[in-house]
C-alpha cells in the first residue's frame, strides 16, 4: 500500500511541476473567460463594439447601386428607398464609367430576356459572391415589386407571411433552434469530455511506455509489484485529470450563470448543479477504462511510437460520438443518441452530450453509469493481469492483434 | 554536391516508396469526397418529412397549385389540409403532423399568419411550406411573371476586369478556394512532421553522430529540407491530378460541377505563395529537431508553429464574409497565417496587386530568416543530447559562447 502511494506521489508531482500542464489547465479556461469578457464588454459598450464591427468588417463603401434596365422593367420604387441607392444607367459602357469612376459598388445588368431566364448579372468592384448574394437583397426586391406592378404587400408575400406568430404546445420551455447554444453547448461538453479523457489516458500511456523504453522500468521492478505501478499511476494520473475537469466545466458553468445577465440568456441553457456530479461520475469511469487500455498498451509496446501506432484501435469508440455529434445534439433522445450514452465505450462522451441537450429521463444516466463501472472493472482486472513482469520487460513489437489477445489473457 | 543529392534522395525515399504515404496521399481525395457526402446527407437528414398540416380560413390555398419539387438533397415534405384547428392540433399531439399553420382570413391585407407546433420545424419544412403559399398567391398573375417570382433569380456575379464570374447557384465554385487552400496547408501540414520526425529520429538514435563524419551539416539540412519541399510537392501533384480529373470526368454526369472552372489564376497564387511558406515551415522544423532532445518534446514545440497556420481555417466564415475588413488583411501580411489566409481572399475579393506582392514578399524573407536560423540551430544542437538547446545561444553572435 505504502509504494502505491509512493508511487502515485511521484506521477503527482512529475506532472504538477511541469509548467506545459499548468498551461493546457488553466490556458483554455483563461481563453474561454476573455472571450467571454470581450463579447460581454461589447454587449454593453457601444465602443467596444465599434472597435470590433471596424476591425472585422469590411471597410467603409459607396452604398449606391447602379442599374442597366434596355428591357424598361423598373419603372417606380418602392416608398421610403433612399434616393441615391439606384442609379440608371442607359447602357453598360456608362455603368462600367460610374464604376471604374467609383460612384456606385457595382452594377446590376437585366438582361432583355430577364422574365423567360432569371438570369441578372451584377459586375462589383469587389468580386465577392458571398457578400454579393447578400447585397443584392434590395435590389430583387425593387424589381419583384415592379413586377407585381407595385403592390408592395403582395411583393413581401411571396417571401412569406410578413408575421408569424409562433405557438409552442410543448409542456416545458424549450430551446429555441435558432440560439447558436442550443448547439454549442452540448457540442462544447463533446469536446471538453473527449479532449480531458483522451488526454489523461495517453498521459499513462506515455508514462509507462516511457519507463519502459528507458529502462527505468526495470529498477522499478525490483522493489515495486506491477500492480502497485499500475494503481499508482493510474490513481495519480486520474487525480490529475479530475482537477482538469473540475476547472474546464465550472469555469464553463460559471461563465454560463454569468451569461445569464450580461446576455439575458434563458434558463434553459443552464446546467443543472446534478450535471456537476455526473460529469464527475462519467470522467472517473470513463478514464479507468480508457487509462487502463492505455496502460496495456504501454505495457506491451516496446516504445512510444510503437504503441502510438497502435492506439488508434484503443481510441476508436471514443471517436465515434464525435463523428455523429449532429445526431447526438439533434435528437438526443432518438433510438441512436440512447444506445450510443448506454453502450459503455462510447457512454462517458456521448451521455454527456445528452445530458447538456436535456431531457434525458433518470433511469439512462443511471444504467449507464452501472454498466460502464462493469465494464471499468473488467478491463481494469484484465490489463493488470498484462502488467507482468514478463510482458513489462519484453521488446517484442506490437500490433493490434496481439493487444487484444493479452486482454482477453491469452498472450 | 552530390552528397547533397545523396540526401536528398534518401529523405526523399524513404518516405514515398512506403505504404503509409500511399495511405496518406489517397486518402485526402477520399476524404474530400466524404465531405461532400457528408453534406448531402445532412442537408438530406435536415428535412423531416413528416407532413405539414394547415388550416386555411382565406381559401388562398384552395386555387389547387402546387410548388414546385424542392432541389435534391432537400426532400418533399407532404402538406395536409385540416378543416378546423381542433382536426389539426388533435393531429399534431398524435404525431401525425409536424406542426400547423394557421391561415387567417385577412391574411393578403395583413400579412399574419400563425404556426402551432411542439418541437419547431426545421427550416426546410416551412420553406416548402411558403412555396406552396407563393405558387397559390401567383395564381392571379400573369403566368409569366408568376413563373418567374417563383423560380427566382440567378445572379451571376463578375469582377470588374471581367476576369472572374460566377453563378450564386454554383456553390461548388465558391467552394474552390477553400478546398485548395486546405489542401495545401495539409500538405504542409504533414510533410514538416516527416521532417521533425526526421531530425529528431536520427539524433535519437545517434545516426546523426556517423553522418557528420562525412557529410557536412549544410548538406545534410539543406538536402533533409528540400527532400522534405520534394515530398510535399509529390502530394500536391498527386491531389491536384486526382482533383482535376474529378472535375473533368464529373462536369458530364453531376449538374453542381458543371460552373467549376480550374481557377488557374488561383493556382499560379497558391503556388507563388507555398513555395516561400514551404521552406519556412520545413526550416522551422528542422530548426526545432534540433534543437529538441526527444520525439514527444519536438511534437508539443512544434505544435505551437502549425497553430497559426490553421487560425485562418477556424476564421473562414469570418474572411469569406468580409475579405477587406483590417484584422483579415493582416492575417493575409503576417507570414505565418498569409498562406491560407491570401488564398481564401483571392477567392472572394479582387486582393490589391501590392498586397499579394508584400505577402510574398514578406514570407520569403521569413523563410531565408527561417532558414538561417535552421542552419545555426543545426549546426550547434544536432551533436547535443540531454540538454535542450536554448535559443539565446542560437541568437547569439557567431563564434561567441554563450
Amino acid at each position: 500500500m505504502n509504494k502505491i502511494w509512493i508511487v502515485l506521489k511521484h506521477e503527482l508531482i512529475t506532472l504538477l511541476s511541469r509548467p506545459s500542464y499548468w498551461f493546457a489547465i488553466l490556458g483554455i479556461p483563461l481563453l474561454a473567460t476573455v472571450a467571454y469578457a470581450i463579447a460581454a464588454r461589447a454587449n454593453t459598450d457601444s465602443s467596444t463594439q465599434e472597435v470590433i464591427t471596424q476591425l472585422i468588417g469590411s471597410p467603409r463603401q459607396i452604398t449606391s447601386q447602379g442599374y442597366v434596365d434596355p428591357g424598361g422593367l423598373i419603372r417606380l420604387l418602392p416608398e421610403g428607398t433612399p434616393p441615391d441607392l439606384l442609379i440608371a444607367y442607359p447602357d453598360e459602357n456608362a455603368a462600367a464609367q460610374a464604376l471604374a469612376d467609383g460612384k456606385i459598388a457595382g452594377y446590376y445588368l437585366l438582361p432583355v430576356d430577364y422574365v423567360q431566364t432569371g438570369e441578372i448579372i451584377y459586375t462589383s468592384a469587389d468580386y465577392n459572391p458571398i457578400a454579393a448574394q447578400g447585397n443584392s437583397a434590395q435590389f430583387e426586391w425593387i424589381l419583384q415589386y415592379n413586377l407585381l406592378e407595385g403592390d408592395a404587400l403582395l411583393a413581401s408575400l411571396a417571401y412569406g407571411p410578413v408575421e408569424v406568430k409562433q405557438v409552442s404546445l410543448a409542456p416545458e420551455p424549450q430551446r429555441e433552434e435558432d440560439n447558436p447554444l442550443t448547439y454549442f453547448l452540448p457540442y462544447g461538453v463533446t469536446m471538453i469530455f473527449y479532449i480531458v479523457i483522451l488526454s489523461a489516458a495517453s498521459l499513462l500511456l506515455s508514462s509507462v511506455s516511457k519507463e519502459k523504453e528507458n529502462r527505468i522500468l526495470e529498477i522499478l521492478m525490483v522493489s515495486v509489484t506491477p500492480r502497485q505501478l499500475l494503481a499508482g499511476k493510474i490513481i495519480g494520473l486520474g487525480i490529475v485529470g479530475l482537477l482538469q475537469v473540475g476547472f474546464w466545466v465550472g469555469t464553463g458553468r460559471i461563465l454560463l450563470a454569468a451569461g445569464k445577465i450580461t446576455f439575458n440568456l434563458p434558463d434553459v441553457f443552464q446546467l443543472p448543479p446534478s450535471f456537476l456530479v455526473w460529469s464527475l461520475v462519467f470522467f472517473l469511469l470513463g478514464y479507468a477504462v480508457y487509462a487502463s487500455l492505455m496502460a496495456g498498451l504501454g505495457a506491451l509496446a516496446p516504445n512510444l511510437r510503437e504503441a502510438s501506432q497502435v492506439t488508434i484501435v484503443v481510441i476508436m469508440p471514443l471517436i465515434v460520438p464525435m463523428f455523429l455529434i449532429n445526431m447526438l445534439i439533434e435528437a438526443p433522445n432518438g433510438i441512436g443518441s440512447t444506445i450510443l450514452s448506454l453502450f459503455p465505450l462510447t457512454a462517458p462522451v456521448a451521455m454527456m452530450t445528452r445530458l447538456a441537450a436535456g431531457g434525458v429521463p433518470l433511469w439512462q444516466p443511471v444504467l449507464a453509469a452501472v454498466l460502464l463501472a462493469i465494464t471499468a472493472l473488467l478491463v481494469v482486472r484484465a490489463v493488470a493481469g498484462m502488467f507482468r513482469a514478463q510482458t513489462l520487460l519484453s521488446g517484442q513489437p506490437l500490433n493490434a492483434r496481439i493487444f487484444f489477445k493479452a486482454l482477453l489473457g491469452k498472450a | 554536391m552530390t552528397k547533397f543529392w545523396q540526401v536528398l534522395r534518401h529523405e526523399y525515399t524513404r518516405h514515398v516508396f512506403q505504404r503509409r504515404f500511399l495511405f496518406a496521399l489517397l486518402s485526402v481525395p477520399f476524404l474530400i469526397l466524404v465531405m461532400i457526402g457528408m453534406i448531402f446527407l445532412m442537408v438530406g437528414m435536415e428535412t423531416d418529412t413528416t407532413p405539414m398540416g394547415y388550416v386555411d380560413y382565406s381559401g388562398i390555398l384552395s386555387h389547387g397549385r402546387t410548388a414546385p419539387p424542392p432541389e435534391p438533397p432537400e426532400r418533399p415534405v407532404p402538406m395536409q389540409a385540416f378543416e378546423s384547428e381542433q382536426a389539426a392540433e388533435t393531429a399534431l399531439q398524435a404525431g401525425e403532423i409536424q406542426a400547423y399553420y394557421i391561415i387567417p382570413e385577412d391574411y393578403t391585407t395583413s400579412g399574419k399568419a400563425e404556426l402551432v407546433y411542439i418541437k419547431e420545424p426545421r427550416y426546410a419544412a416551412r420553406g416548402q411550406f411558403y412555396d406552396l403559399l407563393l405558387a397559390n398567391l401567383m395564381a392571379d398573375q400573369p403566368p409569366e411573371i408568376a413563373n418567374r417570382i417563383i423560380e427566382g433569380n440567378e445572379i451571376i456575379v463578375r469582377a470588374a476586369d471581367a476576369s472572374q464570374e460566377v453563378s450564386e447557384n454554383d456553390f461548388f465554385a465558391v467552394l474552390m478556394p477553400i478546398f485548395t487552400g486546405i489542401i495545401f496547408i495539409v500538405a504542409i501540414a504533414t510533410t514538416s512532421g516527416y521532417l521533425l520526425q526526421a531530425v529528431v529520429e536520427e539524433k535519437e538514435n545517434r545516426t546523426m553522430e556517423i553522418m557528420v563524419t562525412s557529410v557536412s551539416p549544410t548538406q545534410l539540412m539543406a538536402g533533409k529540407i528540400l527532400g522534405d519541399i520534394a515530398i510535399g510537392l509529390t502530394q500536391l501533384v498527386v491531389w491536384s491530378i486526382f482533383i482535376a480529373l474529378g472535375i473533368l470526368i464529373g462536369r458530364d454526369h453531376l449538374e453542381f460541377l458543371q460552373g467549376v472552372q480550374i481557377p488557374i489564376g488561383q493556382l499560379a497564387l497558391a503556388a507563388g505563395l507555398m513555395i516561400p511558406a514551404f521552406i519556412m515551415n520545413a526550416a522551422f522544423m528542422a530548426a526545432v529537431g534540433a534543437t529538441v532532445t526527444e520525439a514527444r518534446e519536438g511534437q508539443q514545440v512544434s505544435g505551437l508553429f502549425m497553430l497559426p497556420i490553421w487560425i485562418p481555417y477556424m476564421l473562414i466564415a469570418l474572411i469569406m464574409e468580409s475579405p477587406n475588413s483590417p484584422i483579415v488583411v493582416a492575417m493575409s501580411l503576417f507570414p505565418l497565417t498569409a498562406p491560407l489566409t491570401m488564398i481564401l481572399r483571392a477567392g472572394f475579393t479582387t486582393v490589391p496587386a501590392w498586397q499579394i506582392i508584400a505577402s510574398i514578399g514578406l514570407l520569403s524573407l521569413t523563410a531565408l530568416g527561417a532558414l538561417w536560423l535552421a542552419g545555426r540551430a543545426f549546426r550547434l544542437g544536432m551533436l547535443r543530447y540531454g540538454q535542450r538547446l536554448r535559443w539565446k545561444e542560437v541568437f547569439a553572435r557567431e563564434g561567441a559562447k554563450a
